[in-house]
């Protein structure tokens, strides 16, 4: 049934932009609209286009936040959310223990 | 036009505001005026039947439920002595009722148990996780004429269907009424098995056990 | 043949159904005008009841959105809808915590997901948390949408023969009404206990939140529980995602007089249940409303989006409407269908005005 919500009406995660929108929507409990403008800003795109996987897969690729196919030598993981974090102006949990149990 | 529609009226109202000496009040108002007893507990029963309605709908709440049964069950006490012989203490059928075996939810099973006993069917409640021969058990054994089926999760509504099975390989299918319900249970599902009711919810599920009486 | 008038639509049980437009008509406005009855909320106005009927009605096998209004999708039951039993509507894919989580991220479009036990209720996960956050702490290192620890607070799990509390429903049946009003308040604080345990354990292991899902199942004193749960997880994880979501349209009166923060919680609605959890400290809500499987689609869809309408409409939370089998207007079937999906989830964007799904 997901699939069906994501061609409903779904931002798709990594594929575009969902996963950015999401993470504002509860790291600061902003709304959709509010999220969506937050995230458009930080990258540098319209809030219609963070949907839009065309263009934001050059977005994400340019900016090491991960991608759904398997690029060797891509961010991906604890590497693509450390650049959420930079990109978002966010701490992201598990980043923040990768840290301190890597002590840098 | 019922002469008794002002009594009728307070009785189903006094139900509904679920206090046991309002609801007892009501009902030795009804008598005083000249209302039949037999007439004055059918009013009540409507009364719960709305107080089942009003449950469901989130305007009453569970102990509201016990208190106006536990009204209508002090206001009949006092007008026993006006019953036919025949309909004192009686009940209207004896039920067992149980979530069948493999399922462990209980909720909604023990709500309706409660809206059944409070609409006036003696209830036995086998609990949860019950062996689907102690329902037939309680058929044969125990006098119970309906039984009632709940099932939570698609992986176990199919017991509700092997219950029916054994009711049949026992020889006592057509003495009992099978009642189903529960998340993943539909009509269509009942009518499939063989069911005779299918319930959305607790006071649906009591209005319908009363008409299967005919 | 089916006359050209009619629309090709599905009951609530997801069998096929033919209505004309009156028939639909008259179905969203009994729908929308029966859950703004009970809730106390507005019916839907002329003109959504229009888009609605026009999202219902088109001829497409698939509805979506307009371009841009797109919203974000959470999710229960985590990999065990692809690695579980039909209990949980799973697939029966044998496959590994690891890769399920990368499959939704991956190729199934998720934008956050989460983590989930085979037994997904808060009790039975307290004695193996361990191999949760080992599982957890693996998975954050590979995943990169966001993911959470989901469980169900199940507070029926605390009741006996299962747990150390009387049965509340079964003590009233007995007319042992104090009792039983007792005995689920002492679950309420056990459960509120587990969750803290549970709770702050995954988080530590690099969670970024915890999603509670069906909460308020067993009823009133569930949902306190489960609320003073969320305000201990809050208090010692400020940073946590947490989204609640709910098992119902409005919270069963089991105990009938169980407090949070002052106020009765028994028979409250989704407009109501917000506020509740945003002073608890959850960040996102999930409302929910009960598919009633005898009525239309255009009915249940109608009914849920007002429901769901009148909470957004007030709150100042996020919202991420409950959307699974049953839930959400979208029909009680194992094998939802895809028509009335779409719809539903198209509704509740445009109509209901949600962040999430």
């Amino acid at each position: 049934m997901s699939i069906a919500h994501f061609v409903a009406s779904g931002m798709g995660g990594i594929r575009a932009a969902g996963d950015l929108v999401a993470r504002m929507e509860f790291d600061q409990r902003m709304k959709i609209d509010e999220a969506k403008d937050y995230v458009a800003k930080k990258l540098g795109v319209t809030a219609f286009d963070l949907s839009d996987e065309c263009k934001l897969r050059e977005v994400r690729e340019e900016q090491g936040l991960g991608v759904i196919t398997g690029v060797p030598g891509t961010p991906r993981g604890i590497a693509a959310k450390m650049n959420i974090e930079d990109l978002l102006g966010i701490k992201i949990n598990c980043c923040e223990n990768f840290r301190n149990y890597a002590k840098r | 036009m019922s002469d008794f529609a002002n009594e009728t009226k307070a009785v189903i109202d006094a139900m509904v505001a679920y206090k046991v000496d309002g609801i007892q009040k009501a009902a030795a108002s009804a008598k005083a005026a000249g209302m039949e007893a037999t007439e004055i507990i059918e009013a009540m029963g409507a009364g719960m039947s709305e107080v089942g309605i009003q449950f469901q709908r989130g305007k009453l709440f569970l102990p509201h439920v016990l208190s106006a049964a536990n009204g209508m069950t002090a206001a009949v006490k006092e007008l026993e002595a006006d019953l036919p012989i025949d309909q004192v203490g009686t009940t209207l059928a004896k039920v067992c009722m149980g979530t069948v075996e493999g399922d462990v939810h209980d909720i909604g099973k023990s709500i309706v148990s409660t809206m059944l006993q409070c609409g006036g069917f003696e209830v036995v409640d086998l609990g949860r996780d019950v062996p689907s021969p102690d329902f037939i058990d309680q058929v044969v054994n125990n006098g119970c004429t309906m039984v009632g089926l709940s099932a939570l999760m698609t992986t176990t509504m199919t017991v509700q269907e092997d219950v029916i099975k054994l009711l049949k390989e026992a020889g006592v299918r057509d003495q009992v009424k099978v009642l189903v319900g529960g998340a993943p249970v539909t009509q269509a599902f009942a009518d499939k098995i063989g069911a005779d009711c299918f319930s959305e919810s607790a006071s649906e599920q009591v209005d319908k056990a009363k008409a299967l009486l005919g | 043949m089916k006359s050209m008038s009619e629309y090709c639509t599905r009951n609530g049980d997801g069998s096929t159904l033919y209505q004309n437009k009156e028939q639909m008509m008259q179905d969203i406005r009994d729908g929308t005008a029966d859950a703004a009855d009970m809730a106390g909320v507005r019916e839907l106005n002329a003109n959504e009841i229009d888009h609605l009927f026009e999202i219902i009605s088109s001829k497409r096998r698939v509805v979506g959105v307009e371009r841009g209004r797109e919203v974000v999708l959470s999710y229960d039951v985590g990999q065990l809808d692809m690695a579980g039993d039909n209990g949980n509507s799973g697939g029966g894919i044998a496959s590994s915590r690891l890769n399920g989580a990368l499959v939704h991220e991956r190729t199934l479009c998720a934008d956050t997901f989460e983590l989930a036990h085979t037994d997904y209720s808060i009790k039975p996960v307290k004695p193996v948390i361990a191999n949760e956050m080992n599982d957890m702490e693996n998975i954050q290192n590979n995943l990169t949408i966001p993911y959470f620890y989901g469980a169900m607070p199940n507070m029926g799990l605390y009741y006996a023969p299962d747990g150390p509390y009387g049965n509340p429903a079964d003590l009233m049946r007995e007319f042992k009404i104090e009792e039983a009003q007792q005995e689920a308040e002492k679950s309420a604080v056990h459960l509120a206990r587990d969750i803290e345990y549970v709770s702050t354990r995954v988080y530590k292991a690099g969670a970024d939140g915890f999603n509670f899902d069906t909460t308020a199942s067993a009823g009133d004193a569930d949902f306190v529980g489960t609320l003073h749960g969320v305000e201990k997880l809050r208090a010692q994880c400020p940073n946590a995602y947490i989204l609640l979501g709910m098992a119902g349209e409005n919270v069963m009166g089991i105990h009938g007089e169980i407090e949070y923060d002052g106020q009765v919680v028994a028979g409250l609605f989704p407009q109501e249940q917000v506020v509740l959890a945003e002073k608890a400290g959850a960040d996102v809500f999930g409302p929910v409303a009960n598919t009633n499987t005898g009525k239309s689609l255009a009915w249940n869809l109608a009914r849920a989006v007002t429901f769901v309408r009148g909470c957004a409409d007030v709150s100042n939370l996020p919202l991420h409407v409950n959307m699974g089998m049953g839930v959400g207007g979208i029909p009680m079937a194992e094998t939802p269908p895809l028509d009335a999906v779409t719809r539903c989830s198209t509704a509740m964007v445009e109509i209901a005005k949600v962040d999430g799904i």
